[in-house]
């Protein structure tokens, strides 16, 4: 199950501006509330953030919306975050920051293709992802057994990716976010 | 006794320092005379100067100073169509004719002097430049369509160190001209300037035990424009101007910082700037000068 969340609305919700733009840390910081609160108040355990009504994002309320929000999400809790309808601007702000905290988001861009990964992500890591994206759930056998890695180095990477919320652990097993 | 401190003929980043030092100790005992009798021309750099300076010596408890406008009447009216006079008739006794002229939407100004003070302020600077700063980006200085969210992005964060900083409010101005002179294109000047704490008192708590002797206004400007470091221990914080440099340097600008006595600047290839220039006269706050040049072959 699967919550988006329109930041268009949610900064019109939050902010008294006829503007569309997420600039500043005070609307940031507003708008992560929002976000917040809506995430608690669902059960889905995806909410998708979806940038299509926004105008222009600045790098202190990339930082406040983006960067915060996940690092606040409670690390025990089964909850996972990801982006949608971003621009390249948008998607620039937001690597810059992530990177500068060592995080990590995916981007859904097309339904068909793997999210695109933004932030402090490794082309290794990448290419166990988008391996997970089409071969579906696995252990780090299988994945490792599908790359022609080592099984260390491929369960060393999706351990990583894990941590970074980008795929969900299960028993051993490695899950795609629900989308 | 009155103090004169004399606007420069030509008034932009480097003759600032000679305006500055009009003041002599700060804050001046006197009242302080700004004359612009001489004037011939003004950056936004200048301008919003000018204010900062009125607007310090306010803060300071100083009765109010006087103006004598621009004797040639195009200066004063370009200088009304920046939206000058109408800050200015708040914060000094005005001498002379100060022309009655709506700004001016056609002209070269993207964004004519407007105040900051809180975050709202730059919601509303941010929404009002973006139509127009696609349009001279493009047209006037042959920038790409994407030239523009990074402007309105680093617009953005130099309005920020204002309301996160500066403990006051400050000016913000956008203008296009032709920069003849140093650079023989045209180019687009973001001006932001505030009568604050300087960069120096808002990171001395945090920063100055590090740089220990060389601890200043310069070393507080590296700190800050270099070193990404912020007054926050936030670890998100101090990503402004990084952003700021990073669009800079993509489409070959320049940014300069005056807090205190000290400037700070990267400086391009097509500009004869020194990057650290330390021991200026005194002047309050901070001031942030951006220049974004047209590209080669593709000004107007």
């Amino acid at each position: 199950m699967i919550q988006t969340i329109p930041l268009g609305r949610a900064l019109q919700e939050t902010v008294a501006t006829p503007y569309r733009d997420l600039v500043t840390r005070p609307t940031g910081v507003a708008v992560r509330g929002y976000i917040q609160r809506a995430i608690a108040g669902s059960s889905a355990p995806t909410t998708m953030l979806d940038f299509t009504e926004v105008g222009l994002l600045d790098f202190s309320c990339a930082d406040e919306i983006v960067a915060k929000l996940l690092l606040d999400t409670d690390p025990g809790t089964d909850r996972y975050v990801m982006l949608l309808g971003t621009r390249e601007d948008h998607t620039e702000a937001i690597d810059h920051v992530l990177n500068h905290h060592a995080l990590a988001i995916a981007v859904v861009t097309d339904p068909d293709e793997p999210p695109q990964l933004l932030g402090r992500v490794t082309p290794e890591l990448v290419r166990v992802f988008h391996c997970v994206f089409r071969v579906g759930p696995g252990d780090a056998g299988s994945i490792a057994e599908t790359l022609g890695w080592t099984l260390e180095r491929a369960a060393d990477a999706l351990l990583t990716l894990s941590l970074l919320r980008l795929l969900r652990a299960e028993a051993g097993t490695f899950h795609p976010l629900p989308r | 006794m009155t103090r004169i401190a004399e606007i420069p003929a030509y008034f932009d980043d480097k003759s600032f320092d000679h305006f500055a030092q009009g003041f002599g100790e700060w804050p001046p005992e006197e009242r302080v005379l700004f004359d612009a009798r001489a004037a011939t021309w003004a950056s936004p750099y200048g301008l919003v100067g000018m204010l900062t300076a009125a607007q310090a010596l306010r803060e300071a408890h100083r009765e109010k100073p006087l103006f004598t406008v621009p004797a040639n009447a195009e200066v004063g009216r370009y200088w009304a169509r920046t939206g000058f006079f109408k800050h200015a008739a708040d914060l000094f006794e005005i001498h002379g004719k100060v022309p009655r002229v709506p700004t001016n939407e056609d002209s070269d100004q993207l964004l004519d002097i407007t105040p900051v003070g809180a975050s709202e302020d730059v919601h509303q600077v941010v929404g009002r430049i973006q139509e127009r700063a696609a349009r001279m980006l493009s047209h006037e200085l042959g920038l790409e369509a994407k030239a523009t969210m990074g402007f309105a992005m680093a617009l953005s964060e130099a309005c920020q160190n204002i309301v996160e900083h500066a403990g006051t409010s400050g000016w913000v101005a956008v203008h296009l001209y032709n920069f003849r002179k140093r650079l023989g294109r045209r180019v687009i000047v973001i001006a932001v300037s505030d009568a604050g704490l300087g960069f120096r008192r808002s990171l001395e708590a945090t920063q100055a035990k590090r740089f220990g002797d060389r601890w200043g206004d310069a070393a507080a400007l590296e700190a800050a424009l270099i070193q990404g470091v912020s007054r926050f221990r936030d670890p998100g914080r101090g990503q402004g101007l990084a952003g700021i440099k990073r669009y800079l340097s993509r489409w070959d600008g320049k940014i300069s910082i005056r807090s205190g006595t000290a400037r700070l600047s990267i400086v391009p290839q097509w500009d004869d700037d020194v990057p650290l220039a330390e021991h200026l006269p005194y002047f309050p706050g901070s001031q942030l000068q951006v220049v974004i040049p047209a590209q080669e072959g593709g000004a107007r």
